[in-house]
């Protein structure tokens, strides 16, 4: 088995962690005593093939899901067996998540998106904000609703939103999933850029090395465990 | 408010405002609802305070009657005698039928205002208005006081006088409806005694009195006069209990019909809003936070609708009252105010029913929706299946609520008890049926051969549509079987009653004057060539089984006593049975009422309250009686006559020579010489005119309801399918893109809606007859004491399959409008990229 590299000052570890699936009656394991640590303000791509369990992975961490057993630790809460209210609120103040279908709320601006997260941990900075929609080439667009965006503005409106509150921890699952590969690029620079200049740490799912090389790390899912790779 | 929940609360909202079409549906809905079952609320409430109110005004004094015995009215003298005598709470009432010059049926009510207690007019003495108003109505030439609704009605201005057919005229109308007179006019005695051409009185009224004043009382009347206890009030709440839960029950049905579209409303916004839910929660939105937020947007939805609903009701109320206080003054001599008066409580009632409905509707999609992990809770495969789980489920309860009914249908005792089993009923067919329509997809689909791509995808389509559909079926189910139900339970009524009226009011003119001598008219040969037959009917007014009850004299030889319509009888046949009636003693025939409500059966033997003590008379007949809220007992005339000596006549009828053209001619003639008033009689054609008018204003109500509540339906239906729509405009533009035709995109959308229409508009169909059938045979007796023979008709049925198409038509006329609109903004975003 191998080790990923383990840090003192450990932002998230996960230890002995598993989960399974039944499909008709059939147990599947997705994921079997994985472990895993990252340090803070580090990004980490998650590789993997299609159903090998990176997105469990991910809503595990989250808060989103329950493990069958094993350990997840970040910063400081101990995830697997929190109190839903205490998931709830770490998810608001500490994480947030961005995913390939964006998640906006569609009858809500494009400005009362991007500032909601922040809003409900009020946590709010009205300079960043005005940097982060200056930087996202938003600053046209604030009036508008989700539906009259590009899927590609759309996406920069998720992560707008994703970082205005500053978490420790921005959960990503293929967040460029939906857009071609040029504007997959260039939202990808933007976004590891943002999250580096947030010192917020990056855990981004992704089966593309294109989008793991804007990583510090790449660790490869296989077999319901983790390895790390070049 | 903290700030986290001010955004959940505005994210949740949002949806509101960015889809007006769902926020109009949701709030005619609940509107709807509110309204319907608040009208009905206000009018009950409003006749129940009138009940009250009309007691406390001119009824405060009638404790007691003071009645002759013979129903020959009491003359001045006596009056004064009294008053003397130091009795000063009688007062004289005279009550009279008139016909105006334009034909139309007025009862004007006087009394002498002089007479009534300082009480009745607390407050008001000292105004200069009530001064002179009060003048003006004791004095000559008086006023008449006129209702505004029954003046409006008479086209009366005020400053006016009302022309009566014999070209009389009322004093000069001032409208007032201050007192509650409900739609008599008020006049003072004295002008009454002028109008009527007599000096007596129809009866005294006696205000709270003591027991030693009660005995003393009674032992200065002379023999001829009798004391009374005035139970008056008591009995106008039992009789018109029975009619007003109906009217309460009708409403509660258009209220369910409601609740379905808020409980679809509710769904739709929920379903609409799982992605917003699923993002909050994404977001760390804590469960309670979003609960709070929910039950506060519920909250406010229950004030929206309860203010808006009571507007609706109070002037929905406003638009029945009169036709409905008619009704009541007809049939139970029961004054409604005209005035309407609202009481904070109904607004109370309405917003807690309201409120209860709503949340009844969200507590389940919400729990579900809730219950399932975040990813679980945004996905439409998880959706469906919750459908299929549902459908299930619904069909489950709906089998066991059936039981129950079926189990609680034999114990059924009271109006409500009714009511509540045939809401289980109704419930139990609303909520069986989208597991019938899914069975009739699957049916048909596994019937339908693989090459018939278009009707195989058409089925399919019917699942997609069959979630969104659900709660406007059983809407629609709810609506079309109050319809028929009700519909045929008014049809069956309204031809019996004609049919009824045809028998039991054969005699061509019925004449009604105290001081004409009819032996004298039946004898005089004069009369002979017009007078073919007469029935000269006497009558005894007395309580019987804790009620007031009628022992009726009859000629039992008389065109009308010989073809009574009994619905049950003793021997062979209702001939035999009133042959027994006519030629044996001791025989007596009852009113359906009597069978039904005091439990008597044929061959059972009754005590009569006689002269001579209790007599026993032996039952040999039950006729129907439909419509009469008192008890009735119908004796061969001579046996009334021997032994209630007090006994007062009942009027004659008369029957015209069918072979004289010119009969009705003579007869009046002959009525006028012998000294009769035109107001003494009144011919069938009349009767008939006001009998049906009075049954018409009744049902009126009924009608509006039944009608509203397709309304009600009808926007059910269109508002799911406007969601529809929207929630699958992507796919309608994905087979544009395939290359289907609007028209064919059409096709493919109304043939299941058509299906699911027709399958609802049939299982209405034994619905509406079995409502009918529990109505008439079960609640109806159990509430008025008659039945009926059962009309069922396919007419109103087809009238009904016509509007449900009209509504399918108009529904899909909307979604062709609204694809023009919306598709070319589908068809842009299909395969767009950056």
């Amino acid at each position: 088995m191998l080790i990923i590299s383990v840090s003192i000052f450990a932002m998230l570890s996960i230890k002995n962690l598993c989960k399974s699936y039944h499909y008709a009656e059939v147990r599947q394991d997705v994921l079997h005593q994985l472990e895993f640590e990252m340090s803070a303000a580090s990004s980490v791509a998650l590789l993997g093939e299609s159903g090998s369990g990176k997105s469990t992975l991910l809503h595990l961490i989250a808060g989103l899901d329950r493990p069958d057993s094993g350990e997840i630790n970040f910063a400081g809460y101990r995830i697997h067996s929190e109190r839903e209210s205490i998931l709830a609120e770490l998810r608001r103040s500490q994480m947030s998540l961005v995913f390939q279908q964006f998640h906006l709320i569609p009858t809500l601006s494009i400005l009362d998106n991007i500032r909601f997260q922040a809003a409900l941990c009020q946590r709010f900075d009205n300079h960043y904000e005005t940097e982060l929609i200056d930087r996202l080439g938003l600053a046209g667009q604030l009036d508008k609703y989700p539906h009259q965006l590009s899927r590609g503005q759309q996406q920069r409106v998720a992560i707008a939103r994703s970082l205005l509150h500053k978490p420790q921890l921005v959960l990503a699952d293929e967040p460029t999933g939906n857009l071609d590969e040029n504007s997959s690029l260039e939202v990808m620079g933007l976004f590891s850029d943002l999250v580096k200049q947030a010192g917020s740490s990056l855990l981004m799912v992704t089966h593309s090395q294109a989008m793991a090389e804007f990583m510090d790390r790449r660790v490869w899912l296989h077999n319901g465990k983790l390895a790390e790779t070049g | 408010m903290n700030t986290g929940f001010y955004w959940i609360l505005k994210a949740l909202l949002s949806h509101y405002w960015r889809h007006p079409w769902q926020t109009l549906f949701l709030t005619i809905g609940l509107v709807a609802g509110v309204g319907l079952w608040s009208a009905v609320q206000i009018i009950n409430q409003h006749a129940e305070a009138s009940y009250q109110q009309a007691q406390s005004l001119l009824g405060a004094q009638a404790s007691h009657w003071i009645r002759s015995r013979r129903d020959e009215g009491i003359d001045q003298a006596t009056y004064i005698e009294l008053r003397r005598a130091g009795f000063r709470q009688v007062i004289p009432v005279i009550e009279l039928e008139v016909s105006t010059a334009a034909g139309v049926s007025i009862s004007i009510i006087a009394t002498d205002l002089l007479a009534l207690p300082e009480t009745v007019f607390d407050g008001e003495q000292s105004t200069q208005d009530f001064s002179r108003t009060w003048l003006e109505f004791v004095q000559p030439p008086y006023r008449a006081w006129v209702p505004a609704v029954l003046a409006a009605e008479l086209d009366l201005e005020e400053g006016t006088q009302l022309e009566l057919r014999d070209g009389r005229k009322l004093p000069t109308a001032l409208i007032q409806a201050r007192e509650q007179q409900g739609r008599r006019v008020l006049v003072d005695i004295g002008a009454a005694m002028s109008l009527s051409g007599s000096n007596r009185f129809n009866y005294l009224g006696v205000g709270e009195i003591t027991p030693a004043e009660y005995a003393r009382l009674a032992a200065s009347l002379p023999g001829s006069l009798e004391l009374i206890e005035n139970q008056q009030h008591l009995d106008l709440q039992d009789l018109t209990a029975s009619l007003h839960s109906h009217l309460t029950a009708m409403s509660l049905l258009s209220f369910a019909v409601g609740l379905f579209i808020v409980f679809n409303a509710v769904r739709f916004s929920l379903w609409y809003r799982r992605a917003t839910l699923l993002d909050l929660r994404l977001m760390g939105c804590d469960l309670r936070h979003l609960l709070a937020a929910i039950l506060l947007e519920t909250l406010v939805w229950s004030l929206i609708g309860t203010a808006l609903g009571f507007v609706l009701g109070v002037a929905l109320a406003q638009v029945l009252l009169p036709g409905l206080g008619a009704s009541l003054q007809s049939l139970y001599d029961a004054t409604v105010d005209a005035e309407l008066g609202l009481s904070p409580w109904t607004l109370m009632q309405a917003w807690s029913i309201t409120l209860i409905g709503l949340l009844w509707a969200l507590t389940w999609p919400l729990y579900r929706q809730l219950q399932r992990s975040s990813f679980e809770a945004g996905s439409t495969d998880v959706m469906l299946a919750d459908e299929t789980t549902a459908r299930r489920r619904l069909a489950f309860a709906a089998l066991l609520l059936a039981c129950l009914a079926w189990i609680a249908y034999a114990q059924i005792e009271t109006v409500t008890q009714g009511f509540v089993v045939l809401g289980m009923i109704l419930f139990a067919a609303a909520w069986i049926l989208p597991f019938l329509l899914a069975q009739v997809l699957s049916l048909v689909g596994s019937l339908l051969p693989q090459r018939y791509l278009l009707g195989r995808w058409m089925i399919s389509d019917g699942w997609s549509q069959l979630p969104a559909l659900r709660s406007a079926m059983m809407a629609l189910l709810l609506a079309l079987t109050a319809n028929l139900g009700v519909g045929s339970l008014v049809d069956s009524f309204r031809d019996a009653f004609v049919g009824w009226l045809e028998v039991r009011q054969s005699a061509d003119i019925y004449l009604r004057a105290t001081n004409l001598d009819y032996q004298q008219l039946e004898m005089n040969e004069i009369n002979a060539s017009w007078l073919a037959d007469s029935n000269h009917r006497i009558g005894v007014s007395t309580r019987w089984g804790g009620r007031p009850a009628l022992i009726r004299g009859t000629n039992p030889v008389a065109p009308d006593s010989t073809v009574f319509p009994l619905s049950r009888w003793q021997g062979d046949s209702p001939a035999s049975a009133l042959k027994a009636w006519r030629e044996q003693p001791g025989k007596v025939l009852v009113n359906e009422q009597v069978h039904f409500l005091a439990g008597v059966e044929i061959g059972e033997s009754i005590a009569l309250p006689t002269d001579k003590g209790l007599r026993d008379f032996e039952v040999v007949g039950v006729f129907y009686d439909y419509g009469n809220p008192y008890f009735q007992f119908y004796l061969p005339d001579h046996v009334v006559a021997s032994n209630w000596s007090h006994h007062y006549s009942r009027g004659i009828a008369l029957w015209l020579n069918p072979q004289n053209k010119n009969a009705m001619q003579q007869a009046e003639a002959s009525l006028k010489a012998l000294g009769a008033q035109p107001g003494d009689w009144i011919s069938q054609a009349q009767i008939r005119r006001l009998s049906i008018g009075i049954f018409d204003r009744t049902f009126a109500i009924t009608a509006a309801m039944n009608l509203l509540t397709m309304i009600v339906a009808a926007i059910a239906l269109l508002a799911s399918l406007l969601a529809i729509l929207h929630e699958r405009m992507p796919q309608f533009a994905q087979w544009r893109a395939l290359g289907l035709r609007q028209s064919e995109q059409l096709l493919l959308v109304a043939t299941p809606l058509l299906v699911f229409c027709a399958i609802v508009w049939l299982l209405s169909i034994p619905l509406g007859a079995l409502l009918s059938w529990i109505l008439i045979h079960k609640l109806n007796i159990i509430s008025f004491g008659w039945s009926m023979p059962l009309v069922w008709e396919i007419g109103p049925a087809l009238q009904l399959a016509v509007v449900v198409f009209l509504i399918c038509a108009v529904t899909l006329l909307s979604i062709s409008f609204q694809w023009r609109r919306q598709m070319p903004q589908a068809l842009a975003q299909l395969g767009e990229t950056v």
